[in-house]
C-alpha cells in the first residue's frame, strides 16, 4: 500500500515533468514557425542579400550615325579591372598581395599604394580601373594566369570613342564616366542609346569568394539602339572648315555659329558651332590662354572657373544662343508685306537716311540715305527706312500674328538640350516704335535655329518644317526601330508670296548687299544681317548671312552667324556671305547638282588647258584658240617644248599660254604686279597686261557686281615668276553695308 | 529475472533520429568539410564509424541488465570526479573551455560522463533509501551538494552548458523521487531572487542576457551567429529549399554541423521537417517517460526519467538557442550534431532505456 502510494506520486511527478517538456516543445514549434513563416520572407531577403553578388553588365551603346551611315560615336569594347579583396587574400599564400599589387600598379600605371590599398580592403568588391585597352587588358589576363592569381577579374565594358573628334561635338555631345549621355544627341537619346544593362547574380560564401553554384542567374544586357542622324559629314565638314577658316580670320571673340538645312524636311544637314573641342577629351579646355588663366587662381575658384568655361565650350550657340537677327529679318517683313499685299514690288520709296516714328528718329544705315527706290530696290539695298514703312502697313496685329506663325516665339523642339525660345514684346508692348525696329530685325532676339527655319519655311513654298536632327533610330542588325518623319508645322505663306521672295532675294546676292554669296552657275539668294549688340555704340557686332540655293528649287538654306567680329569688317555682306557662299558651292557640288550658266557667266567660264607640248606651233596655236585661250611664243623653234601653264589648269578663258620652243632659251620671268584695293575688271587688265593669268575667287566672281575688290593675291606682288603664271586673287565685298 | 520485450516504438524512434541525424550531418558539413580539408565526406565518414560503434554498444547495453548498475553507482560517481578534476589541469583547451580530455584515438568530455554517473548514482542511492527525501538535511540537502560539487567542478572549465544540464537532470530526479514541494520552494526562491539581483545589478549581464532579444543589434559581433541561423530558419520558409541545398551552409554558419545544425535543418526542410523533428523527440521523450512509469523498480523508473530529462533538457535548450529564443549557450542536438563520442554517449543512455524497458511491468 505504501509502495503503491509512492509509486502514484512518483507517476504523478513524472507526468508534470512530461508535460512541462511538451509544454516548452510546443513553445518551440511555435517559434519556429513564426520564424518560418510570418518572418521568412523578410529573413529569406536578407540572407539572399548576403549571399548574392550582383555584377552589372554593360549594355553595348548604340552608334551614333550621320545620315549616310558614317559613324560618328562608337562603343570600343574595353575592360574593366575589379578586384574582390577577400579573394586576393584568400589566395596570398600562392600570390602575395604585393606581388598582385606590384604587377597590376606597373601594367595599368597606377600607384602601388593605391593599388595595395584596394586589394587588401575589407570588401568583396573594388574597381581597380575602368576602361583599359585590349592590349593592357592581354597583360592583366596572362600575369593572372601565370601566377595563378585570384580575385582579380576583367569585366567586359565599353568606351566611347569618336571617330572625328571635333566634328559636329555640339551636337553629338559626350558621354560621362559610366557612359552616360551628358550633352547633345547623346543626352537626349541616352535612353535609346544605353539600353539595359544586364545582370549577373551570383552566389557567394561568407568568405566573399563565388560558388561556382546551381543558383546563377544571367539577365542579357539589351544592347542600345542607333542613332541616324540628318547630318552629312561630309557637308558638316565644309560647314566646319569654312566658318573655322572665317573664324580665325575675324578673329570672332565670341565664336560663330553655322547651321545647314534641307529646306523640304527641315533635316538639318550641318550645325556647327565654333570654336570646338575634342569629344574624345571633353572635359579638356581647348583655348590655351584661358588654361593659363585658371592656372593662377586658387584651387576653389581654378574648379569653379574651370567649369564654367567648360559649360561654355560646351554650348550649342545654334540653339541655345539668341541674338539680335538685324537685316535678316528684312526676308520675313518683306514676305508679310507681300504675303498681305500692302506693298507691290514697284512702290516707290523715298530714304533721306533717316525715319521718324513717334518721338524717335531712326536712321538708316547709310548715312544720307538711299534716295528714291522701288521696293524692289529698298530689299537690294537693305534700307531701314523703306522696312519701317512697310511695317507699318503691315500693323502690329499682323506683324505680331506672322512673327509667331513663322515660330519665332517657341523652341523648335530640337532634339537638343537646352534651346533657347527667344525673346520678344508683349503684345500690350509693341507699339509704333517697337513694330518700327521690329520691321528691320532690331529690339527682340531669336536663335540662329529659329532664324533658319524660318528662311527655310520662304525657300520652301511657305511651308514651315520643324528642323530635326535624327532621321531614325536602328537596332543592331540595322533594322529600323523608329523612324521619324518630317513634319509640316504649318504653311506661312503662300506658294507665290515664296517665289517672289526667292526671286527677290536672288536679286540681293546677285548685285545686292549679298553679292558676297555670288556661285557662278548657282542661283543663290540670300539676305545679308549686321546687328550691333547692347549698349549701341559698343562696337560689338553680330554679323550674319542666310541664303538658300538654287533660288527655283532651293536645295539647301545656310545660315552663318559671326559674334564679335574684331579685325576691322563686320558687316554681314563682307564676312559672313563669303562664308556662306564657300559652303553652299562646296555642298551643291557634292549633292551632284548641276550648275546652270547664263551666258554672261559662260564667258567669264574657266577653261582646261590643252597639253600642246610636242605639237607645231600651229597645231598648238589652233588647240589653245579652241578653248579660248591666246599663245605667246618664245624661241625660234618650230615645235613646242614646254608650256606655261601646264596642261590642265584650269585657266580664265582669254588667257594667254607662253610656249617654248627652243631647248635652251631663257625663261621669261616677269615680277608680279601688286592689285589689292583693285576692282576684278582692273586686275585682271594689270596681271595680263604683265604677261601673267588671272584666277578669280571670292566675291568677285560675279561680273556685274560692283563694289568688290581684291584682297588677297597668290604670288604676293613683287614675286618673280615665269611668264603665264596663274596669280590667284581673292575679292569681297568691301563696300560697307548691311 | 525473464527478459520480455524490449519497447519497440521507442527503439524506432531512436534508429529514426539516428539516421535523420547523420544524413543532417552530410548535407550541413559537406560544404565546410569541402573548404576547409577539401573532401566533402571529411565529417561524415567519422561520424558514420561512430554511429556503427554507437549501434554496437546500444545493442550491447540493451542486453546488460541494468540492475547491475547499482553496483557501479559509486564507482562511476568517483570516476567522474576524477576526470572533471583531470580535464582542468591536462584538457584539451578548446574554444575557450578546457573541456576535452584525449585518450589518444579519440577525445570525450568528462562532463557528458558526470551527467550519466549523476543520473545512475542518484536513481541508485534514491531507491534504496525510500522517503529519505522528505529530511530536509539529511535528505534533500546532501544531494543538492552533489549537484553543487559538480556544478563547480564544471565551472571550473568553464562548462556553462553542462552545467545546466547536470544541474537540470539532478533536480528532475530529485523531483520525481519525491523531494518535498516546500523544501524545493523554500530553496529555489531565495535563489530565484539571488540570482535576479545578480543579474541586475550589473549592466552587461543584463544586456548580455537580453542581447538575445535583438541580436541585429550587434551585426557582425555577437549578434552574427544568431542572425546567421535567424537567416538559415527564415530561409525554409513553410516547404524548405530541398535537402543538400542549404545557402547559409557556405561558412555563414561557423560549423553548421554542430551546435547549429537545427537552423540548417530549418533551412533545407522547411517549417515541415522542422515540426516533424520536434514531433520526433517530443515522441521519444514520451515513450521515455512511459518507459520509466512501466519500470519494474524505482531505480529503473528514476534512471530512465534520468536519461529522457537528459535528452529533453539539451533538445530544448540547443533549440530554443537557435532559434534566439534564449541567450546563446553551446549546446549539442542530440542525435544530429557532430561528434562521436557525445553520440556513443546517448546511444550507450538508450541501450539502457531499451534495457529497462525489457524489464516492464505490463
Ligand atoms: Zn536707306
Amino acid at each position: 500500500m505504501q509502495n503503491s502510494k509512492a509509486r502514484m506520486k512518483l507517476k504523478k511527478r513524472m507526468y508534470y515533468t512530461l508535460s512541462v517538456c511538451m509544454l516548452l516543445l510546443v513553445l518551440l514549434i511555435g517559434r519556429t514557425g513564426y520564424l518560418q513563416i510570418a518572418r521568412g520572407d523578410q529573413l529569406q531577403k536578407q540572407a539572399v542579400e548576403q549571399q548574392t553578388r550582383d555584377r552589372i553588365i554593360n549594355s553595348k551603346r548604340g552608334t551614333i550615325f550621320d545620315r549616310n551611315g558614317k559613324p560618328l560615336a562608337v562603343s570600343a569594347s574595353v575592360e574593366t579591372v575589379t578586384a574582390s579583396p577577400s579573394e586576393v587574400r584568400e589566395n596570398s599564400k600562392v600570390a602575395p598581395t604585393e606581388k598582385v599589387a606590384a604587377a597590376l600598379a606597373e601594367i595599368l600605371e597606377l600607384d602601388y599604394d593605391f593599388v595595395h590599398g584596394k586589394i587588401t580592403r575589407e570588401s568583396s568588391y573594388e574597381i581597380i580601373k575602368r576602361r583599359i585597352e585590349k592590349e593592357k587588358a592581354d597583360k592583366v589576363r596572362q600575369f593572372i594566369t601565370e601566377n595563378k592569381v585570384v580575385g582579380i577579374r576583367l569585366d567586359a565594358d565599353t568606351k566611347r570613342f569618336y571617330p572625328y573628334a571635333s566634328l559636329a561635338a555640339h551636337v553629338i555631345g559626350f558621354t560621362g564616366l559610366d557612359n552616360q549621355g551628358l550633352e547633345g544627341i547623346e543626352m537626349v537619346f541616352d535612353k535609346n542609346l544605353k539600353g539595359s544593362p544586364g545582370r549577373i547574380i551570383s552566389a557567394k560564401n561568407a568568405a566573399g569568394i563565388e560558388m561556382p553554384f546551381k543558383y546563377e542567374k544571367l539577365v542579357n544586357p539589351q544592347d542600345g539602339l542607333n542613332v541616324v542622324l540628318t547630318i552629312d559629314e561630309t557637308i558638316q565638314r565644309f560647314a566646319e572648315k569654312h566658318l573655322e577658316t572665317a573664324l580665325i580670320e575675324n578673329k570672332l571673340l565670341k565664336g560663330g555659329a553655322c547651321i545647314v538645312l534641307d529646306p523640304k524636311s527641315g533635316e538639318v544637314l550641318a550645325m556647327t558651332t565654333k570654336p570646338d573641342f575634342d569629344l574624345n577629351n571633353p572635359f579638356d579646355l581647348q583655348d590655351e590662354s584661358i588654361k593659363k588663366q585658371l592656372q593662377l587662381l586658387d584651387d576653389d575658384a581654378r574648379s569653379k572657373a574651370n567649369e564654367e568655361e567648360l559649360r561654355k565650350m560646351w554650348r550649342n550657340k545654334a540653339v541655345v544662343d539668341s541674338y539680335e537677327p538685324g537685316s535678316t529679318f528684312k526676308i520675313f517683313t518683306a514676305a508679310m508685306a507681300l504675303e498681305e499685299k500692302v506693298v507691290s514690288l514697284n512702290d516707290t520709296f523715298f530714304c533721306t537716311g533717316s525715319k521718324k516714328v513717334a518721338s524717335h528718329n531712326i536712321r538708316c544705315w547709310k548715312a544720307g540715305g538711299h534716295g528714291s527706290q522701288t521696293f524692289v530696290e529698298g530689299v537690294k539695298n537693305s534700307c531701314n527706312p523703306v522696312f519701317i514703312e512697310v511695317g507699318a502697313r503691315i500693323g502690329a496685329v499682323q506683324f505680331m500674328n506672322y512673327f509667331t506663325g513663322l515660330g519665332f516665339t517657341q523652341k523648335t523642339g530640337i532634339e537638343l538640350p537646352g534651346e533657347a525660345p527667344g525673346i520678344f514684346h508683349t503684345r500690350a508692348k509693341f507699339n509704333e516704335v517697337e513694330l518700327a525696329t521690329s520691321s528691320f530685325g532690331q529690339s527682340f532676339q531669336i536663335t540662329p535655329l529659329q532664324m533658319i527655319s524660318g528662311v527655310a519655311a520662304i525657300a520652301n513654298g511657305g511651308q514651315l518644317m520643324r528642323p530635326h536632327l535624327v532621321k531614325s533610330l536602328t537596332d543592331s542588325n540595322d533594322n529600323i526601330v523608329t523612324e521619324f518623319e518630317s513634319e509640316m508645322v504649318r504653311q506661312v505663306i503662300s506658294k507665290e508670296t515664296s517665289d517672289t521672295l526667292c526671286w527677290l532675294l536672288e536679286k540681293v546676292v546677285a548685285d545686292g548687299t549679298g553679292s558676297g554669296a555670288y556661285i557662278k552657275g548657282f542661283r543663290v539668294a540670300g539676305k545679308t544681317g549686321t546687328s550691333e549688340k547692347l549698349p549701341r555704340g559698343s562696337g560689338k557686332y553680330v554679323a550674319s548671312f542666310a541664303g538658300f540655293a538654287p533660288a527655283d528649287d532651293p536645295q539647301v538654306v545656310c545660315l552663318v552667324i559671326l559674334d564679335e567680329p574684331s579685325s576691322g569688317l563686320y558687316y554681314g555682306g563682307q564676312i559672313a556671305s563669303p562664308v556662306v557662299r564657300s559652303i553652299l558651292e562646296d555642298t551643291l557640288n557634292y549633292l551632284g547638282i548641276e550648275p546652270a550658266y547664263t551666258a554672261e557667266e559662260k564667258a567669264t567660264l574657266e577653261t582646261s588647258v590643252p597639253t600642246v607640248a610636242g605639237q607645231t606651233i600651229k597645231d598648238a596655236k589652233s588647240a589653245l584658240s579652241n578653248q579660248n585661250l591666246k599663245a605667246k611664243v618664245i624661241g625660234q623653234g618650230d615645235t613646242v617644248l614646254s608650256q606655261i601653264p601646264k596642261g590642265g589648269i584650269k585657266v580664265n578663258q582669254q588667257s594667254t599660254i607662253t610656249l617654248y620652243t627652243e631647248e635652251y632659251s631663257e625663261p621669261v620671268t616677269v615680277t608680279v604686279p601688286n592689285v589689292l584695293q583693285n576692282s576684278v575688271l582692273s586686275a585682271s587688265d594689270i596681271i595680263l597686261k604683265a604677261n601673267l593669268n588671272i584666277k578669280v575667287v571670292g566675291a568677285g566672281a560675279s561680273p556685274e557686281v560692283g563694289g568688290v575688290t581684291a584682297y588677297k593675291q597668290d604670288p604676293p606682288a613683287g614675286t618673280v615668276v615665269e611668264a603665264g603664271t596663274i596669280v590667284t586673287v581673292e575679292f569681297r565685298r568691301i563696300e560697307a553695308g548691311e | 529475472m525473464k527478459k520480455g520485450q524490449i519497447d519497440f516504438q521507442f527503439l524506432i524512434i531512436v534508429m529514426a533520429l539516428l539516421a535523420f541525424g547523420l544524413i543532417m550531418v552530410f548535407s550541413a558539413s559537406s560544404e565546410s568539410a569541402r573548404y576547409n580539408f577539401s573532401n566533402a565526406y571529411f565529417f561524415i565518414q567519422k561520424q558514420i564509424i561512430w554511429a556503427a560503434i554507437s549501434i554496437v554498444a546500444m545493442v550491447m547495453l540493451a542486453n546488460f541488465d541494468y540492475h547491475r548498475f547499482g553496483k557501479l553507482a559509486f564507482p562511476i560517481l568517483l570516476a567522474s570526479i576524477i576526470m572533471l578534476v583531470m580535464v582542468i589541469f591536462i584538457g584539451e583547451d578548446i574554444k575557450g573551455g578546457k573541456r576535452w580530455l584525449n585518450l589518444g584515438f579519440a577525445s570525450f568530455q568528462p562532463s557528458e560522463v558526470a551527467k550519466i554517473a549523476i543520473i545512475i548514482f542518484f536513481s541508485c542511492s534514491l531507491s534504496k533509501n525510500p522517503g529519505i527525501l522528505n529530511k530536509f538535511w539529511r535528505g534533500l540537502v546532501p544531494y543538492l551538494a552533489i549537484i553543487g560539487v559538480f556544478a563547480g567542478l564544471l565551472m571550473c572549465e568553464p562548462h556553462f552548458s553542462g552545467t545546466v544540464v547536470l544541474a537540470g537532470i539532478g533536480l528532475v530526479i530529485l523531483f520525481v523521487a519525491g523531494a518535498k514541494g516546500s523544501h524545493l520552494f523554500m530553496l529555489g526562491s531565495p535563489a530565484v531572487v539571488a540570482g535576479w539581483y545578480l543579474i541586475i545589478s550589473e549592466e552587461y549581464r543584463w544586456k548580455r542576457i537580453t542581447a538575445f532579444l535583438d541580436p541585429f543589434k550587434d551585426k557582425l559581433g555577437d549578434g552574427w551567429q544568431i542572425i546567421q541561423s535567424l537567416y538559415a530558419i527564415g530561409s525554409g520558409g513553410i516547404f524548405g529549399l530541398g535537402l543538400g541545398r542549404s545557402r547559409q551552409k557556405f561558412l555563414y554558419i561557423p560549423e553548421p554541423h554542430n551546435d547549429f545544425i537545427f537552423s540548417i535543418l530549418c533551412e533545407e526542410l522547411g517549417f515541415i521537417g522542422a515540426m516533424l523533428t520536434i514531433l520526433l523527440f517530443a515522441a521519444l521523450i514520451w515513450r521515455g517517460i512511459k518507459i520509466a512509469m512501466n519500470a519494474p523498480d524505482t531505480f529503473g523508473s528514476l534512471m530512465a526519467v534520468g536519461i529522457t530529462a537528459l535528452i529533453a533538457i539539451e533538445v530544448i535548450i540547443n533549440i530554443a538557442v537557435v532559434t534566439s529564443s534564449m541567450p546563446v549557450t553551446g549546446m549539442p542536438l542530440p542525435f544530429f550534431s557532430y561528434g562521436g563520442t557525445s553520440l556513443l554517449i546517448i546511444m550507450c543512455c538508450m541501450g539502457i532505456m531499451l534495457n529497462i524497458s525489457r524489464h516492464s511491468k505490463s
